[in-house]
């Protein structure tokens, strides 16, 4: 994807902005995390709900906003990594009560996300906060939703090879070695009600693409070629005519990925939520972890290797 | 648990000397190491076979056909008079009035799921008292190309070898009968890809496409007296005794030499594709459905009768997608731990403490069969896993009966 100037002067700004998320020093993370949640509420008083337009809604700003979610979703890293390794175990609704509060921040990217997508749906595609190779595995927007259940199989691989002879002695692991007969049954449901969907979404954005070549689309393409062709005078009133008929017709265009873009996201929260709440708390928080440390560190190893590519590597950035 | 490490690995047959003195070593092995050490281990024991190395000398051994028809008669006398309490039998504990069994209630437990796969083509089918014999039926089936043959098999295969049994009654003959049997199945494979009738499968029953659709059957017919296993494809039955795996089947691989000399015989090849592949398409030789391959490919199912023994602990059914990544030896040993760990009683807080699950499986093989199918993709299975997991243990009866009595 080529970056504008524009873009690439964001990216020098953003360097300063960039969570160490690869930090050795604690205070330094602490005081960017201080920063940023004040960065972040300060952008959110910005946003409320009845947002008015001259709040800029593009890609630069969910830019920012990518950035703190990421923070914060390393803050919920550790809360529960904490919680995972804390003796004696945490209470279950003390868990529930984590859970839920990772689930919601989950939910808020989202919300976030499809309030952006409203204003500026097209960088949604092509978003500029995350690396070429993130970009790479997109599917429609985000993450493939039946990647998920391959996250559980493999962290239960893990974790089911680690414990293999307590399983087989009818002991409780509390891990995601030990999903029970009925969670089997219900994960494998999911994972093929999720499969279908994600099926009939891919459907809808093939169909959807078809139409860059619709019949308006041809027509319009062929008039504009030929005025420019002719280099025709068509006169002011026509010319604007004309774009109000390239724009009436791009429009539903995008309104067509806004609302494909709205379903695979809603997929990929409904998938998340739905594997929580087949999971007990103790597996469901071993899930946010690997799903947390999968995002984080994929981000981190594509943007190394953007930057290497960009061959302005910042020694301190990416202390390794 | 170190004589559950050992159930896995300690089955050689080695000295009693130098196993205990093993059984010390692996004491100090993480399991992750015991677990592949018995997945890698040489099958130099003669009885520890590898399944494809298994020679149809095996199957005869096992193979008894005579005088089958007259013991089936007296069970079937024996039947009649025990049908009353066959009703209370399925409600409370399994009894037993002799060492063969009458109105035996099988002990089992499923799982089957899609896995790493985007779809899932595997059809499992558990007919416990299938006939007017106390038979009891157990199917894996495992599609490719679609799902739909796969699903035909797991509702009609059943239906149609009953039909078969009623038909023989007198003279039972157990590998015409499912030969036949089998020989049926798939011709209804052939005339439903001829009609028109509505399905809701991927392949969208498009008529060049649909000839393409195939399945695996690994069918177990167990009776008081034998199992009965008929193997169509690369699923497998295996019979765990007295701690030995014992292959019921063998897969019906395109490089398995006798296969292949009657691939080649009806005029087809075997080529090397991503491994031996019949016309370079399809990695097994033996399969329901694939019309677009015959006669290369048939129906006709291998046909092993074994008598039980009461040294016969288990028996599993399952999808290459089992087989690929867990010998069988390591599957014995995994089902037979479970058998005896659920002797003591399950942990408080473990979710479920019956033994009867609602869908009149049982709590032991269900575990069973969940833990081969997460060990399956803790290996990285790639396919679809389906397994069927049977307690033919006697001693529970026998116990249960002396509480009875």
């Amino acid at each position: 994807m080529a970056k504008t100037p524009e873009t690439k002067s964001r990216h020098k700004m953003l360097h300063t902005h960039n969570p160490p998320l690869a930090y050795k020093n604690m205070n330094t993370l602490v005081k960017y995390i201080e920063q940023s949640i004040l960065h972040h509420q300060k952008k959110m008083s910005l946003h409320p709900n009845n947002a008015t337009d001259d709040i800029n809604f593009d890609g630069e700003s969910f830019h920012n906003f990518f950035e703190c979610w990421l923070v914060e979703q390393n803050q919920h890293l550790n809360e529960l990594v904490a919680a995972k390794s804390s003796q004696p175990q945490l209470a279950i609704d003390r868990m529930h009560t984590l859970i839920d509060k990772v689930v919601e921040h989950y939910q808020f990217y989202y919300k976030e996300k499809s309030r952006y997508a409203k204003k500026d749906v097209l960088s949604m595609f092509s978003p500029s906060w995350i690396s070429s190779l993130e970009e790479a595995f997109l599917w429609i927007g985000g993450w493939r939703p039946s990647m998920a259940f391959h996250l559980v199989y493999s962290k239960c691989s893990m974790q089911f090879q680690a414990r293999l002879n307590d399983l087989i002695q009818g002991l409780k692991t509390c891990d995601l070695g030990d999903l029970s007969s009925s969670q089997l049954a219900e994960f494998d449901d999911l994972q093929k009600r999720t499969i279908k969907e994600e099926r009939e979404i891919t459907g809808l954005m093939a169909e959807h693409q078809e139409t860059v070549a619709d019949a308006p689309m041809v027509e319009l393409s062929h008039v504009v070629s030929e005025i420019i062709r002719d280099d025709n005078q068509i006169g002011e009133e026509n010319e604007k005519k004309l774009e109000e008929r390239i724009e009436s017709t791009l429009e539903p265009k995008v309104e067509g990925l806004e609302k494909i873009l709205h379903r695979a996201d809603d997929l990929r929260l409904r998938t998340l939520q739905g594997i929580v709440s087949i999971l007990t708390p103790q597996q469901g928080i071993h899930f946010l972890i690997a799903a947390a440390e999968l995002h984080l560190r994929l981000h981190e190893w594509g943007k190394k290797m953007d930057d290497a590519k960009r061959g302005n590597r910042e020694s301190e950035s990416n202390g390794s | 648990m170190a004589g559950m490490c050992c159930g896995v690995v300690g089955e050689t047959d080695s000295p009693a000397s130098s196993r205990s003195s093993r059984r010390r070593n692996l004491d100090l092995l993480p399991f992750k190491y015991i677990a592949d050490m018995a997945v890698s281990q040489p099958s130099t024991s003669r009885k520890r076979r590898q399944p494809d190395l298994c020679t149809p000398k095996d199957f005869e051994s096992c193979e008894d056909t005579s005088g089958d028809c007259g013991k089936d008669k007296n069970n079937k006398k024996k039947k009649d008079e025990s049908k009353v309490n066959d009703k209370v039998i399925s409600e409370n504990k399994p009894s037993t009035e002799g060492s063969l069994e009458v109105g035996e209630f099988p002990k089992f437990g499923v799982t089957s799921v899609c896995g790493r796969r985007r779809d899932m083509e595997d059809s499992v089918s558990v007919k416990p008292s299938f006939s007017q014999e106390p038979f009891h039926y157990f199917g894996v089936f495992d599609g490719h190309g679609c799902s739909h043959v796969a699903t035909m098999c797991k509702e009609r295969l059943h239906e149609i070898v009953k039909e078969e049994i009623n038909e023989a009654c007198e003279n039972l003959e157990w590998k015409n009968t499912m030969q036949q049997g089998f020989a049926r199945m798939d011709d209804e494979v052939q005339s439903w890809n001829s009609s028109s009738q509505t399905v809701t499968c991927r392949c969208e029953l498009q008529t060049p496409h649909c000839d393409a659709v195939g399945s695996t059957a690994v069918v177990a017919v167990v009776t008081p007296e034998k199992i009965v296993v008929s193997n169509c494809g690369d699923s497998r039955a295996v019979l765990c005794r007295n701690g030995v795996a014992i292959a019921l089947s063998s897969d019906h691989k395109p490089d398995r030499p006798d296969e292949l000399l009657r691939v080649q015989a009806a005029g087809g090849r075997v080529i090397y594709w991503d491994g031996p592949r019949v016309l370079g398409v399809l990695a097994m030789s033996r399969a329901i459905g694939d019309n677009y391959l015959k006669p290369y490919v048939i129906s006709e199912p291998e046909v092993t009768v074994t008598e039980r023994k009461d040294e016969d602990e288990c028996l599993i059914l399952a999808s290459d997608g089992l087989w690929d990544v867990v010998s069988n030896d390591t599957a014995c040993g995994v089902v037979r731990m479970c058998l005896k760990a659920q002797k003591q009683p399950s942990p408080p807080g473990s979710p479920g403490n019956n033994d009867v699950t609602t869908d009149g499986s049982d709590r032991a093989c269900s575990d069973a069969s969940i833990l081969l199918t997460k060990l399956a993709l803790a290996r990285h299975s790639s396919d679809n896993v389906s397994v069927v997991v049977i307690d033919l243990r006697r001693d529970q009866r026998q116990s249960s009966n002396s509480k009875n009595n």
